[in-house]
């Protein structure tokens, strides 16, 4: 490529970059090169973009194809199954497990980010939480199913899944919030102790409100894995065709459980048709909780 | 190059740049008149001695400005006198700094309550994102200073307006105070901080950052905070220091070179290292 500097050393020194064909030769080279970055760029994205598209589109056509008043309401175990119990399992689920993460995520990171001062123990907690991050969910799902449904006995249950999705949740909340948290301005927080504020103070009433972009975007990658999950939930959760009875000892169905167990049995087409409306439901909450999380927020941040 | 020669100068005429007897230096401040008092302070980082047996008194309802180049130690002094450097790793002191009598590093006193007698300022306007209102507020509802709304609206009026900042903010008082310019923010952090009533005001080079106007603007505020607060001033311009200070402190590398009323400093300066300075070649 030809980027090296025009030289200045020959006879032609006194000719000006402005009009040196040299430079004007380099110029047009990296104009070139913009332009073919610029499309190799939007390519990617379109590349991305058009399957996801079509994805989506295939989905929303067949799911409101498929979607029924009966579908919504009946039970999976009725005569002419619905979604009705796996909406209600995995708006459960959804609620424990979010009770659970959120609070310990939240107060998790505030504490490594405002309190932490550097030692072994805050250390080895953020390296704990990277590696449960990384743990495949299917394991965390079968520790769960050892611990909780055997060791606790809590059977296959709506408490057991819960805290399953939870462990799978936290590390997401706990290390956004840190680093949400850490992005606040120094000068801002010593502003507030400069006042008199205490530390708890401090972080109410400037860190959170400041942090809380970050700390909700962490809230709402989580809670879209935890909707997502389907691994875990088999372990511990197991299916049920209908409401579950209490949170011990009730195994529970769930939306995903519905896609994984109908989808592929071809030969009855309408429980395939259930499989559609479940993927349909999925991706209805997924956005309703982005659009409601970002209305809420600009409501919040305004002053 | 320069400062080096001076100061080896300096060793060889034996001309020690001796704290305790800058202090003796400062002539008119009547001792009655003393707010804040630093015996024998030394300041460390680690191990690193920052600020080396400091002894100053700091005149109630004055200006005592902390003037020296980057690195002489004159903001970790400001931030020591309501203990702003409590939470840096390492830092720890020797001596002591008495407020009114009492020293300030004392066990019994609690460091988030002296923030309310010494207040600060700093380098960086540092508004909070909420509205003007909130900003000023932010200390009277922290130490519910006031019993009801009426109280605090009050309390916000006459900070704002101590602070010369009212007639231009009072129409946008429920707006954002990031909307402001550098100096209406700067003048707005003064407010906040004059509206949980202090007896002290530390300011960290509040101009630094700002324009000559608003430079002015707050120049002209601190000479009229000086009525009713004991304001403390860390500058390393030294026409600021000269408008505006009544006694100027210099420091240099850790060590309270000289210290006087300004007019001595600046005009009749006893060490070569204020005058080099001073002249703006050290």
């Amino acid at each position: 490529m030809s980027d090296e500097l025009p030289t200045r050393s020959s006879p032609s020194a006194s000719i000006s970059p402005w009009n040196s064909p040299k430079v004007i030769a380099n110029h047009r080279a990296r104009k070139r090169w913009d332009l073919v970055f610029k499309i190799l760029s939007v390519a990617c994205a379109l590349a991305v973009l058009i399957p996801l598209g079509d994805l989506l589109y295939e989905f929303a056509y067949r799911g409101i194809q498929a979607i029924s008043i009966v579908r919504l309401t009946h039970n999976l175990g009725a005569t002419v199954p619905g979604l009705s119990n796996a909406i209600v399992g995995t708006g459960l689920l959804l609620a424990l497990s979010s009770a659970i993460a959120i609070p310990l995520g939240v107060f998790g990171g505030v504490y490594m980010a405002e309190f932490a001062k550097g030692n072994r123990f805050s250390e080895g907690l953020r390296f704990a939480a990277d590696v449960l991050a990384g743990v495949p969910s299917i394991v965390l799902g079968y520790v769960c199913y050892l611990v909780l449904v055997r060791y606790f006995n809590f059977g296959f249950s709506a408490m057991a899944a819960a805290i399953a999705l939870a462990v799978i949740m936290f590390p997401y909340i706990f290390r956004t919030t840190e680093i949400a948290i850490r992005k606040v301005p120094e000068n801002i927080k010593e502003g507030a102790i400069a006042l008199g504020s205490t530390k708890t103070t401090m972080i109410n009433r400037l860190v959170l409100r400041f942090a809380m972009p970050g700390i909700l975007t962490g809230i709402l990658l989580a809670v879209g894995i935890s909707l997502s999950e389907t691994a875990p939930l088999l372990f511990t959760a197991n299916f049920a065709n209908y409401n579950p009875s209490g949170l011990f000892h009730a195994p529970l169905a769930y939306l995903t459980g519905v896609i994984w167990t109908f989808y592929e049995v071809v030969s009855i087409p309408a429980d395939q048709q259930l499989a559609y409306v479940a993927t349909f439901l999925l991706i209805m909450i997924v956005v309703c909780l982005n659009v409601v999380a970002r209305l809420g927020l600009r409501r919040f941040s305004k002053v | 190059m320069s400062y080096k020669s001076v100061l080896m100068k300096q060793g060889e005429s034996g001309e020690k740049t001796d704290s305790t007897q800058a202090m003796y230096n400062h002539g008119e401040a009547d001792v009655s008149e003393v707010l804040i008092n630093l015996v024998d302070f030394s300041a460390f980082y680690g191990t690193l001695e920052v600020l080396k047996n400091i002894n100053l008194p700091i005149a109630k309802k004055k200006i005592t400005v902390f003037m020296g180049p980057s690195g002489c130690g004159k903001s970790t002094l400001v931030r020591a006198l309501n203990r702003m450097n409590d939470e840096v790793p390492g830092f720890r002191i020797t001596g002591k700094v008495l407020l009114d009598g009492e020293d300030i590093y004392a066990p019994t006193v609690d460091p988030v309550l002296l923030k309310t007698r010494v207040g600060m300022v700093f380098q960086k306007p540092n508004p909070f994102p909420i509205s003007i209102y909130d900003n000023v507020a932010f200390g009277p509802r922290i130490h519910k200073l006031a019993k009801n709304r009426g109280e605090l609206d009050s309390i916000v009026t006459e900070s704002l307006q101590k602070a010369a900042l009212w007639d231009e903010v009072k129409d946008r008082l429920g707006k954002s105070a990031w909307g402001l310019s550098g100096g209406q923010q700067q003048r707005l952090c003064i407010a906040r901080a004059l509206a949980v009533r202090p007896e002290v005001i530390l300011m960290d080079e509040p101009a630094s950052a700002l324009d000559p106007g608003s430079t002015s603007k707050v120049e002209e505020l601190m000479v009229d905070l000086k009525e009713n607060y004991t304001v403390v001033l860390v500058t390393h311009n030294m026409q600021q220091a000269a408008r505006v200070g009544t006694s100027v402190a210099f420091l240099y590398k850790g060590d309270l070179v000289e210290f006087g009323p300004a007019s001595d400093v600046f005009e009749n300066p006893k060490s070569p290292l204020t005058e080099k300075y001073i002249r703006g070649s050290l």
